[in-house]
């Protein structure tokens, strides 16, 4: 009796400030990771803030980002798709074998955003059509897409694109003094419809309920399936368009191309506040969290720290992104609730 | 309705499941076999025998792990620190007896996994987030302690690499290892309370904890004696390949083991899972990823051969599923007034 009169009072007191908390709460991994990375690479090396350099050096991640924020989507809805770099891989193969049989690049890339969102929407329809669990489905997808690219491919690379369209990422569109490479806008602009996508239109909305009680959404009338299938033909056409991208940065497209590449993805929605378990989770989150990953990796690489050591370093911040909150809200609860005592 | 109504048609079914993947491995061996004899070779059959013993220790393990709802996807990091940790201990310390170090092994092995553990079921993260952060976590670990060397073959004990090649009744120990855990794992999950308390809490995680079982200290350990069989996997890896490089040990090795235990019927969302049909996977696995090699199809085709096996492979587990679903619901129908 007592204890329930003080958790009442405990919600009465606590919710609007634990509120609006939570609200940037869900950023503030991120964001001090953020901080804590830019200063340890200033720190370790002057070359770290030279503005050009690290807008150029964007462009690498900005697949990532664009596959994060499909995947964001994906797991809000309370799926997850790992075959998105493989996905990747066969898009950009298709590509390169188009174009390395004289078909203009264009009608290449076109092709390329084609297979993405055909790949996608044979995991939509394994796994919404058949009802199959997308963490088993895309599992064999990510090994079937892989084994398809490789298939293509072989072990030969692709490297007959055009010049002009190598290297678009050293592209800059606001003039030569203020480089804002072309890859970081078509990022923020894929960014800003996600963000519109989920926060103001009913397709967000039929997202977010899908993902919190999938069985209570389908049953107040929100197409479920609907809503699921198309998250995955967003990923698929995200991995296009990560495709299209890499192949421009790189000028060559091997089989093992965006390998792993879904770990990292995953792990900048997650890092940005997303619920695995899905339901929750907003485009800005896993923006922050791809620039807190960037600097994290740029500045471990500034100072000569080897590619699985960063991965390492990644994995520790994901990790502790998600326990640190839990154990600071558990131990204030547990304060707040002595003093009520 | 009685527990009987419930259980004997899963039963059955189940079974047929097992007869499935079992009349594919064999056709498939009949097609290899066909395609080239050569597939036959008794050294060849050896070879399958090596590396299905290696593989199904770990997915042993794995399988546990999916029964209680969870997954680790950081095995093959795990195999690989293990492997790298026991490879340097015997190049450093040549004196040390064989058994000594299967144990570090094991050891290193089984920290990882509490390490696991810990996240999992103290500090309630995720398990397919924290097993995919330590993925990365014990991959990076296995750098900063070799410092990037490999262990070379002529580091590597010869008794230790004899384990792959002799053993009593000419059967190495390798698959010796492999069937104890096999046995031990059956009897686990067959005929004690604990091993059943796993499917329990994987059935339903709040109702486990509400019938009063320590769903917390059951995650742990599972996750535990998971590592504890990685590191067993590391050893056995040693002792087969005699050599060790940090970035390749066990890469990927977590695909190939999660694919044998789906394709051996667990359920992914756990409670459901057998020790028999875990052992099919993994011999369905080998035998296929050798069999490619073998028969000349160039190995770009093998992953998307594994590919499709899972597909298939959770395609007719929906199918079953299904059907055992509507069998229950008629029955309800006939028993409910």
């Amino acid at each position: 009796m007592n204890q329930s009169v003080a958790q009442q009072e405990l919600e009465v007191v606590s919710t609007p400030a634990s509120a609006r908390l939570s609200r940037v709460g869900v950023y503030l991994p991120s964001i001090i990771i953020l901080i804590a990375a830019v200063i340890y690479g200033s720190i370790s090396s002057p070359y770290f803030l030279d503005f050009s350099s690290l807008l150029v050096n964007t462009g690498r991640y900005v697949e990532i980002g664009l596959l994060a924020l499909a995947l964001t989507v994906v797991i809000i809805n309370g799926d997850i798709d790992l075959s998105v770099a493989s996905n990747l891989a066969v898009s950009a193969a298709t590509m390169g074998l188009l174009a390395q049989s004289g078909v203009p690049i264009q009608i290449a890339a076109l092709a390329a955003l084609g297979v993405g969102l055909g790949l996608g929407a044979i995991n939509a329809a394994f796994i919404v059509g058949l009802g199959l669990p997308s963490l088993v489905v895309t599992l064999a997808t990510l090994a079937l897409y892989r084994g398809l690219a490789q298939i293509m491919l072989g072990d030969s690379a692709v490297t007959d694109y055009p010049e002009e369209f190598i290297g678009a990422d050293q592209a800059s569109l606001l003039g030569e003094t203020l480089r804002v490479p072309f890859p970081l806008v078509l990022f923020i602009g894929f960014a800003l419809l996600f963000g519109f996508l989920l926060s103001r239109t009913n397709f967000g909305l039929a997202c977010y309920l899908t993902g919190s009680n999938q069985q209570a959404a389908r049953f107040s009338g929100i197409k479920t399936d609907r809503t699921r299938a198309t998250a995955f033909l967003l990923c698929g056409l995200m991995a296009g368009t990560a495709a299209i991208m890499l192949t421009s940065r790189l000028g060559s497209t091997l089989s093992n191309v965006g390998l792993g590449l879904e770990l990292l993805a995953i792990t900048v929605v997650v890092l940005g506040g997303t619920d695995i378990f899905g339901g929750r989770g907003t485009i800005l989150g896993t923006v922050i969290a791809l620039f807190a990953v960037m600097a994290v990796r740029e500045s471990l690489a500034i100072s000569n720290v080897n590619g699985q050591v960063q991965d390492a370093v990644v994995g520790v911040i994901l990790i502790a992104a998600i326990v640190v909150p839990l154990a600071v809200s558990r131990f204030r609860e547990r304060r707040t609730l002595k003093k009520l005592r | 309705m009685s527990a009987g109504g419930f259980t004997r048609p899963w039963r059955s079914l189940g079974r047929l499941r097992e007869a499935g993947i079992a009349a594919v491995i064999i056709l498939l061996i009949a097609v290899f076999g066909v395609l080239n004899p050569l597939f036959l070779n008794p050294e060849n059959l050896g070879s399958i025998v090596l590396s299905v013993g290696i593989l199904m220790i770990l997915a042993v393990g794995q399988m546990l792990v999916i029964v209680t709802r969870n997954i680790d996807l950081s095995v093959g990091s795990v195999l690989g620190l293990s492997a790298m940790v026991m490879g340097m201990v015997g190049r450093d310390l040549p004196q040390m007896p064989i058994y000594m170090q299967i144990v570090i092994a094991m050891v290193v092995g089984g920290l990882a996994g509490a390490v696991n553990g810990v996240l999992v079921a103290v500090a309630n993260v995720p398990s397919i987030i924290a097993t995919l952060g330590t993925l990365a976590i014990f991959r990076g670990l296995t750098f900063l302690v070799s410092n990037n060397v490999q262990v070379d073959p002529e580091d590597i004990a010869d008794q230790m690499q004899d384990l792959a090649a002799y053993g009593p009744f000419g059967v190495p120990w390798l698959v010796v290892f492999a069937i104890v855990v096999v046995a031990v794992a059956w009897w686990f999950t067959t005929r004690t309370l604990t091993g059943k308390r796993l499917y329990a809490i994987g059935s339903n995680p709040d109702a486990a904890k509400m019938r009063g079982l320590d769903v917390r200290g059951l995650t742990f350990a599972v996750f535990v004696i998971m590592g504890a069989l990685a590191g067993l996997g590391g050893a056995m890896y040693v002792a087969r390949f005699a050599t060790v490089n940090p970035a390749d040990a066990g890469l990927g090795f977590e695909l190939a083991v999660i694919s044998a235990v789906v394709i051996g019927g667990t359920n992914i969302f756990g409670g459901s899972g057998t020790v028999f049909g875990t052992v099919l996977g993994t011999i369905l696995v080998g035998i296929l990823a050798n069999g490619l090699t073998v028969v000349g199809v160039s190995g770009f085709w093998q992953r998307f051969a594994s590919g499709a096996i899972i597909l298939l492979a959770v395609v007719a587990d929906a199918f079953v599923r299904r059907r055992i679903e509507a069998r229950q619901s008629q029955e309800t129908l006939v028993r409910t007034p």
